[in-house]
């Protein structure tokens, strides 16, 4: 398997883009982990949302981040309070919804707040990484 | 209420007709049971007045014999029985026999079976509410499945196929424990016997399905099981009143906040409280949230059945339920259950 014990802060970078999963299962943060490996991202890490805006605010990676992946269920700041923040501090950051919860109104919710994704596990490998793509390109669009 | 007389009650029969008889007349005010005879010390009937303290005898005629009887409740079903009474009764007592003990017979298991059916509905209305949550902690395990195995087809290393098939393993057990819970929630009771229980055994399985109630989870917990005592009470119902109090202080929080839930023993008494930091209920309204359907929830969500049940529930196993709230702060339900007779 990959180098997932390098420091994903400053780890190698291999070019394709930086995505951060926040996730409170380490086992699901692994899964996602090893499915965008494998298409050449770099992946980072949070169990909350209160650690996913820690990192996101720490030096070097406000700039870096292309992508944030983001549970709803979760300890401390739940995934929306999470996302409408990311959403207001870090528009350019592209958002998707990862979550075991099939809620159509959440989703619709979720997505006229500008999230690329509303997807629910379990999710394929294939389809997580179109979405990713599908997200790399919007911020692309953005930069420009 | 005017303080009148009670009605002493002797119950002859220990059958299943005598346990409904025994189980509904220990509830109602006004009536003082005197005791129940049945020549099988084993009767159902005869074991439940043991665990209410009731006189039991093996001997109609000793029973019967007390001063101060003003009903005999006939349900032995043998016709001899009331030849035997008439001979020996005091002479105010009044009999229920015959035609008339079987209409009230009747109608107590007609109205148990009401009863029941009441419970299964509002209890599988309540597994609805659930469904996102279920839903939730299924999905999760099922995506590592997917994961894990997506990552086998490309992985080479036997170690570390062997790892991930390992994952995947635990990941299926955490789905049947999740299914398996919710079916034994789910079933209808069959057991409709009074046993030994442990209060906090109980409240901890409560605890595990309640928390299903709300999927922006973000809760403390706080747990200060000191009870140790065995009350006498049917599992399942118990089982289903805690998790109604749960799920109630958790949708009162919206998933955020705290949950107390403590035991303890004292005097003879075993109380469980469940609080929260929730929304709180006015004063006025302390008394209306037992009433049937009363609800403030939003249409289909909630049948406000789930306090009346409860309590019922709760009086059905002689014990007391009481409330305490502050609006905007939270609120306070204590179960308390008598310990006497109990073998400790
Ligand atoms: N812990 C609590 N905090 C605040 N209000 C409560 C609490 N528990 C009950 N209530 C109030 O009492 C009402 C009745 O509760 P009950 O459990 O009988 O029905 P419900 O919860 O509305 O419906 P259901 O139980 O079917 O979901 C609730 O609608 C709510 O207004
Ligand atoms: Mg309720």
């Amino acid at each position: 398997m990959s180098e997932s014990g390098t420091d994903f802060l400053f780890g190698t970078s291999t070019g394709n883009g930086r995505v951060m999963v926040v996730d409170d299962e380490p086992d699901i943060r692994k899964v996602v982990r090893m499915t965008l490996q494998k298409a050449g991202y770099d992946v980072l890490e949070a169990e909350d949302g209160e650690k996913a805006i820690e990192v996101i605010n720490t030096g070097e990676n406000r700039l870096m981040l292309d992508v944030i992946i983001c549970d709803i269920r979760m300890p401390k700041i739940n995934g929306v309070e999470a996302i409408e923040y990311l959403r207001k501090e870090y528009p350019n950051v592209q958002l998707i919804v990862l979550t075991g919860f099939p809620d159509m109104d959440m989703a619709s919710s979720f997505l006229r707040q500008g999230v690329v994704d509303y997807l629910v596990k379990p999710v394929a490998g294939e389809k997580l990484r179109d979405s990713v793509a599908k997200a790399m390109n919007q911020r692309e669009i953005h930069r420009l | 209420m005017p303080n009148v007389e009670p009605t002493r009650v002797a119950i002859l029969g220990g059958g299943k007709g005598g346990t409904l008889l025994l189980d509904l007349l220990s509830q109602v005010p006004g009536v003082e049971l005197i005791g129940v005879a049945d020549t099988n010390p084993a009767a159902p009937g005869i074991r439940r007045a043991l665990d209410l303290n009731l006189r039991v005898t093996d001997n109609v005629v000793d029973l019967i014999a007390e001063q101060g009887l003003n009903l005999i409740v006939d349900v032995t079903g043998d016709p001899a029985m009331p030849a035997l009474i008439n001979q020996h009764k005091p002479p105010g007592a009044e009999i229920l026999g015959g035609a008339g003990a079987k209409l009230v017979w009747n109608m107590v298991q007609h109205e148990s079976t009401l009863q029941g059916q009441l419970f299964q509905a509002e209890k599988l209305a309540g597994i609805g509410s659930f469904a996102a949550g279920i839903a939730h902690d299924i999905n999760n395990p099922l995506y590592l499945v997917l994961g894990f195995a997506e990552a086998i087809i490309e992985e080479h290393d036997p170690t570390t196929i062997r790892d991930l098939a390992q994952e995947i393993i635990q990941a299926v057990r955490r789905i049947s424990t999740i299914s398996r819970e919710f079916t034994q929630y789910a079933r209808q009771s069959i057991s409709s016997e009074y046993v030994d229980v442990e209060l906090n055994v109980k409240l901890e399985e409560a605890f595990k399905i309640a928390q299903y109630a709300t999927v922006l989870q973000d809760l403390s917990v706080v747990k200060d099981y000191t009870g140790k005592q065995l009350i006498k009470a049917k599992p399942d119902e118990l089982l289903h009143a805690l998790v109604n109090l749960i799920t109630n202080a958790i949708q009162a929080m919206d998933g955020k906040g705290t949950l107390t839930l403590a035991t303890c023993d004292e005097d003879e008494v075993a109380t469980v409280t469940i609080s929260d930091t929730g929304c709180g209920i006015p004063d006025g309204r302390l008394e209306q949230i037992f009433e049937p359907f009363f609800t403030t929830k939003a249409p289909g969500k909630g049948t406000g059945l789930g306090l009346y049940n409860v309590k019922s529930i709760v009086g059905k196993n002689h014990g007391k339920i009481s409330v305490t709230s502050e609006v905007g702060k939270g609120t306070m339900f204590r179960l308390q259950f008598p310990l006497e007779g109990q073998p400790s």
